[in-house]
């Protein structure tokens, strides 16, 4: 195989992410089912109940099934795209996670753009410059990568909500409640991606092809946007996905402290309360995400580097 | 960082008058939380937070008074038989749910049925009324209530939201969306439950059947209400302070001094009744087994000190198993095991604890005096600064607290067997003595549906508490329960910390907010207006 067709090749990696999905739905139901602790008691919360009442429970859930039998039930579920009905809040995980959804994405959006933008114009603005900036650019990425969320959100709240009264303090819909969550996770990220970026920038510019551009008489700027730029992008490109794919599962810490809904407080609460149809439902759709992006970061290599387009992977 | 976030300040910057305003939400009171309803069939849930709004939506049989008797509400009147085993309620007319369907005593039957009924999966409403047997319709507003034994609590039971009569119709119907379409009779009826951000009411034009505790008839002042969830104690405190929300629950104790000096917020205080915030110890097996190391245990923490200095001084600590504005409480319990270092280690060494390992534990036959105290992080994670701080001060007379997180499966694992621990913390609201028979009462373990996780067995706590539960005459049970009282004390059975307290805040547009017995905060009598 030469040039590998696009269409096959598509073919073969969407194949690939519903295996990946179904691998992860796997992997929720068996740690749930390893956790320790008896899944219906947990579930039935600290209030004790009678051993009746509590066997009934088990019944009805079908707890009291060989763990195979469960699991193949679970999967037969799966395939039909039922979800399920989550155990605690007795409410299909279909609109559980519809629900929280926009909630989540318009947040990983807004901060992985926000994070991108500043990776971009601390790593292009840096690389391979001068000696202060540069130090300048590498203290606030070791910052924003030390500082916890937490204690950000809450400092940004404090400025820009109690004090100065211009995002909301608490929930807030529409764009005035997205600034604030959207800065302090974009904030978690921008270190990490700017480091990346600003590194594969300067190898790119020690090599020859630079100093000859250099000699042709581009300056700095020029040679860092026209050249060691698309040499950077492909290990940022690769991180991204990650990053992005991460965010899509929901920010359990940046929904508490800004009172957002979202995927990572269902999905935190339903693991500490063991409800399966909601943690597996929460998993399919970020494993779904997560395979999705990693096809489109595939895709990009392709054309950010046209010589993997040869090697037909 | 403070780049970017300027920023973005300058390009959104428009957006700040969108800002909710206190004027802009009309007569809609917003209320923030920190915890949000699983389901709101109150029949369902055991969350203190599912009590609050149900409050709204649902009316009871009848209703407690702050001085703890009972007043006719749904129901008119009722008659209990001699053997104190029938209740006989008449109930009221003209009394309309929120899907239209009238009021009669066929809803009290559903409602009672339902909260029993194991599909119903019930977590708390069952256990209030574990003596319930059967109820009988008469006639449209007669119900007949049998009970499988003398119990003074039922009434107290019926008065709570957690046994609000549900619509028949709902219950028969629509099944399967109880927790998210709960139909009352209340003052106010749910239109929205938007999951992880609000939970909206509006008034019920209809209602005029409020209990006689109420200021006021009629529907209720405000247009609607607005419940708001807000974890975080910070934020919630901002959302108040910035004028987001008009009131929040459960005021970070370090933000009071705050709140007082801002002029223009207020703050509500009422302390729960029931169980307060207590030590349960294994008293079957372990060190605990032994009563003298209980003692030395209960006289090695400073709880005056640690609970004044960690909570600001807005929590008082406490003495009993009980908390002070629970019925029956006694205060002869008062001042019983106070901080005594010395009395502590005496007893210690009485009790064979007499070597000591390089870390300063006491030791006795080759094993350290460890004591295991798992917790929740989720349930339990705020009184963690309290449990260190008993930790260091046990430590100081060779007591070794092991304070350990482990996640909800594990715990309950333990609490269940009652194995692999020593302790175990937890509080429990209610308006009613006999909540000591489910922790204390022999019977009530585990498997029965009680919290005596440790098997305790004591015929003397026993005999006082089923006195109390049989009593109807009002000195018979009190003498009964300050006898259960004492005796937790004089056998050091349990350590209680400190008493739990509602700190409510409010703007100052808001007046006529009050407690009910179980210091939640009623809405019904609220009204928004200008500051006073």
């Amino acid at each position: 195989m030469t040039t590998a067709s696009p269409v096959r090749w598509l073919a073969r990696r969407l194949l690939l992410a519903v295996l990946v999905v179904f691998g992860s739905a796997t992997a929720a139901f068996l740690a749930m089912e390893l956790t320790p602790g008896d899944p219906v008691r947990t579930l039935l919360g600290t209030t004790p109940q009678t051993a009746e009442a509590t066997e009934r429970i088990r019944h009805d859930l079908g707890f009291d099934r060989p763990l195979l039998v469960r699991y193949g039930l679970f999967l037969g579920r799966l395939v039909t795209g039922d979800l399920g009905t989550s155990y605690q809040l007795q409410e299909p995980v279909r609109s559980l996670v519809t629900g929280q959804l926009w909630s989540t994405v318009t947040l990983a959006l807004a901060a992985f753009t926000l994070a991108l933008a500043g990776a971009l114009v601390l790593a292009v603005l840096t690389a391979g410059g001068r000696r202060l900036p540069r130090r300048i650019a590498g203290f606030f990425d070791l910052l924003t990568i030390s500082a916890p969320a937490f204690w950000i959100g809450v400092l940004l709240l404090t400025v820009f909500s109690f004090r100065l009264r211009l995002f909301p303090a608490a929930g807030g819909t529409g764009l005035s409640g997205l600034v604030l969550p959207a800065v302090t996770l974009a904030l978690s990220m921008v270190g990490t991606l700017s480091q990346v970026l600003r590194e594969a920038m300067e190898r790119s510019l020690e090599e020859p092809f630079a100093l000859s551009a250099k000699a042709r008489g581009t300056g700095l700027l020029g040679l860092r946007l026209r050249h060691a730029l698309r040499h950077g992008l492909i290990p940022l490109v690769t991180l991204s996905g990650w990053t992005l794919g991460a965010l899509l599962s929901g920010a359990v810490v940046i929904e508490t402290v800004f009172s957002r809904p979202g995927l990572g407080r269902v999905l935190a609460t339903a693991i500490t309360s063991r409800d399966l149809p909601v943690v597996t439902g929460v998993v399919v759709v970020s494993a779904a995400a997560f395979a999705l992006i990693t096809v489109a970061v595939d895709a990009l290599y392709r054309i950010i580097d046209p010589r993997l387009r040869e090697v037909g992977t | 960082m403070a780049l970017l976030a300027l920023l973005l300040t300058a390009t959104t910057s428009g957006c700040a008058g969108a800002l909710d305003t206190p004027r802009s939400r009309g007569n809609v009171l917003t209320y923030g939380i920190d915890q949000q309803p699983d389901c709101l069939d109150p029949q369902v849930s055991p969350l203190d937070v599912t009590a609050l709004v149900d409050r709204n939506l649902f009316d009871s049989l009848v209703e407690m008074a702050p001085d703890g008797h009972f007043r006719p509400w749904l129901a008119e009147r009722w008659s209990v038989s001699a053997d104190g085993r029938t209740y006989t309620f008449r109930v009221r007319d003209g009394v309309t749910f929120h899907d239209g369907t009238p009021f009669t005593a066929h809803a009290v039957k559903a409602t009672l049925d339902h909260a029993v009924d194991p599909r119903t999966k019930s977590q708390y409403a069952a256990s209030l009324i574990s003596s319930y047997r059967s109820s009988r319709v008469v006639d449209a507003s007669t119900v007949v209530v049998r009970l499988s034994r003398p119990d003074s609590a039922f009434l107290q039971a019926l008065s709570t939201a957690y046994l609000g009569i549900q619509s028949p119709t709902s219950l028969r119907e629509n099944t399967g969306n109880l927790c998210t379409e709960p139909v009352g009779s209340g003052p106010f009826r749910l239109t929205g439950w938007a999951r992880n951000r609000s939970l909206e009411m509006e008034r019920n034009p209809d209602y005029r059947w409020a209990p006689p505790g109420a200021r006021h008839s009629g529907p209720a002042h405000l247009d609607g209400l607005v419940v708001q969830f807000i974890t975080e104690g910070t934020a919630r405190f901002g959302a108040l302070a910035t004028g987001q929300v008009d009131a929040i629950g459960n005021v970070p104790p370090a933000k009071i001094g705050a709140l007082k000096a801002s002029g223009q917020l207020r703050h509500l205080r009422a302390e729960s009744p029931g169980v307060p915030n207590t030590v349960f110890l294994n008293t079957r097996s372990g060190p605990l087994a032994d009563e003298r190391v209980r003692k030395a245990l209960l006289r090695s923490v400073d709880l005056d000190q640690l609970v004044d200095t960690l909570y600001f001084g807005r929590y008082s600590r406490a003495w009993g198993a009980l908390t002070p504005t629970t019925p029956y409480y006694s205060a002869s319990v008062e001042g019983r095991a106070p901080y005594d270092p010395d009395e502590a280690a005496r007893l210690l060494d009485a009790a064979g604890w007499t070597g000591r390992d390089s870390r300063g534990i006491r030791v006795k036959d080759g094993r350290p005096l460890a004591l295991r105290w798992p917790y929740i992080q989720e349930v339990h994670g705020k009184m963690s600064a309290l449990a260190q701080g008993m930790q260091a001060q046990a430590k100081q007379v060779g007591i070794d607290l092991r304070w350990t997180s482990v996640d909800a499966g594990a715990f309950i694992q333990k609490t269940d067997s009652g194995r692999g621990l020593e302790m175990f913390s937890a509080s429990f609201v209610r308006a009613e003595p006999d909540i000591l028979r489910y922790w204390f009462g022999s019977r009530m373990t585990i498997a029965n549906g009680g919290g005596n996780v440790f098997h305790l067995d004591d015929p003397v706590l026993d005999r006082a508490l089923a006195d109390g539960a049989a009593a109807s005459d009002p000195q018979a049970r009190a003498a009964a329960y300050a006898r259960a009282q004492q005796r937790l004390v004089d056998r050091a059975l349990a350590l209680p910390t400190y008493v739990p307290v509602s700190l409510v805040g409010t703007s100052d547009r808001v007046h006529g907010l009050r407690f009910e017995p179980n210091a939640y905060p009623l809405f019904y009598d609220v009204r928004l207006g200008d500051p006073r």
